[in-house]
């Protein structure tokens, strides 16, 4: 499902803009159900990652944020290490590092090589 | 006496452990120690509370003063226990929220390469997003590009021990504990602490798979620039790391030691507050 979701959401990044008829013409390939393509598009707008707008009996949908704003916004939570009590989700392999923490690593690799 | 336990494990039993740098180089023992400390810790607050309660009321005769007594220490242990369970339900379901929709949106816009999911981005950042019904490994393509093959594979190895190993459950329970005392106690000595060992126990187990070189080479290609406004609470984490890092002898001994003081610090409350007052019902 999380394929096809970023499939229909690429799909709709392409058009800027389209209904479920015109995103189900542009997956002809995939020869999915026109149902399938309408459960999918439901799904991205629950997650608020598609706006849908009513476009006389259909609706309408676009991507609430481009694809590099969206990455962009990712990149933003993990890095940020200075979050809400610090009760963080996500950590990163490494974070901010001092001037010391370097000199200590890079001594590190002098002595090793 | 009882009290007195939960007090000292609360406060200096912590504050000293968070100080005994050493311990960092058997982390798993002291990954055990800090884990029993904390159980220990709850364990003798919720006893000692318990068990003043019922000697008041269960010994005859019972005084006016002695059901004042234990109903403030009923009350005491009432509320410790109460915050316990607010404070695990708040920060366990924040933080799965938090997971699920950060997951959410990275299958979202990153493309997969052999199970790593890839954001098209040029700041380079690796981290994991653990979760029940599925974590993922995340890296950005700049990560890809800047690190030989030696070193991403030292990287993912590094991830893929946290997720392997729950890290996140362990800081998880620590956040639980610090949230729910957050002032009186020294759970947020406790709490950097545990985050340094489980870095420096996914090192560890990173470098049974790679050579150390590629992972003290992966750190520094990602280690990001200083904080503009200095360092913040992990300062000093990724030098702690590379100690260990450097540090190939065995530490059979200190962790033998430090598996036993775990197993005693468990065993404490148990002997001195649970048993007694067990036998106190019958």
């Amino acid at each position: 499902m999380g394929e096809l979701e970023q499939a229909v959401l690429e799909v709709l990044w392409d058009l800027g803009s389209a209904n479920g008829r015109e995103v189900h013409d542009r997956l002809a390939g995939r020869d999915l159900a026109y149902t399938t393509v309408m459960t999918v598009l439901d799904r991205l707008a629950r997650k608020d990652v598609v706006v849908r707008e009513r476009e006389g009996r259909a609706f309408r949908y676009s991507p609430r944020r481009s694809r590099a704003a969206m990455t962009a916004e990712l990149m933003r939570e993990a890095l940020d290490e200075t979050g809400a009590d610090r009760d963080q989700a996500l950590v990163s392999f490494v974070g901010e590092a001092s001037e010391a923490d370097l000199a200590a690593l890079r001594r590190a690799l002098a002595d090793l090589s | 006496m009882l009290g007195a336990l939960a007090v000292l494990l609360a406060g200096p039993v912590p504050w000293a452990l968070s100080r005994w740098r050493e311990l960092r180089r058997t982390p798993a023992a002291s990954m055990l120690l800090w884990q029993s400390t904390a159980a220990a810790a709850v364990l003798a607050a919720l006893g000692a509370g318990l068990s003043l309660a019922t000697d008041r009321l269960w010994q005859p005769p019972v005084a006016a003063y002695d059901v004042a007594v234990a109903a403030a220490a009923g009350l005491v242990t009432a509320v410790v226990a109460a915050r316990l369970l607010l404070s695990g339900h708040l920060t366990g379901t924040e933080l799965r929220r938090m997971r699920r929709l950060h997951r959410e949106r990275v299958d979202l816009v990153a493309s997969l390469d052999q199970g790593v999911s890839v954001l098209e981005h040029d700041v380079p950042v690796a981290y994991c997003v653990p979760g029940m019904t599925g974590s993922r490994i995340v890296v950005s393509r700049s990560t890809l590009t800047r690190l030989a093959p030696p070193e991403l594979a030292a990287v993912l190895e590094h991830e893929r021990s946290h997720l392997r190993a729950r890290h996140d459950l362990v800081l998880e329970a620590f956040t639980v504990l610090h949230r729910a005392f957050p002032l009186w106690v020294a759970s947020g000595a406790a709490r950097d602490e545990v985050e340094v060992l489980v870095e420096v126990l996914a090192d560890r187990a990173a470098v049974r798979h790679v050579d150390r070189r590629a992972l003290l080479s992966a750190l520094l290609a990602l280690a990001g620039s200083p904080a503009p406004h200095g360092a913040l609470g992990s300062a000093g984490s990724l030098q702690a790391r590379v100690e260990v890092l450097r540090d190939e002898r065995p530490h059979p001994v200190q962790a033998a030691v430090v598996v036993a003081l775990a197993a005693a610090l468990l065993a404490l409350p148990t002997v001195l507050v649970v048993l007694p007052w067990l036998t106190g019902l019958r």
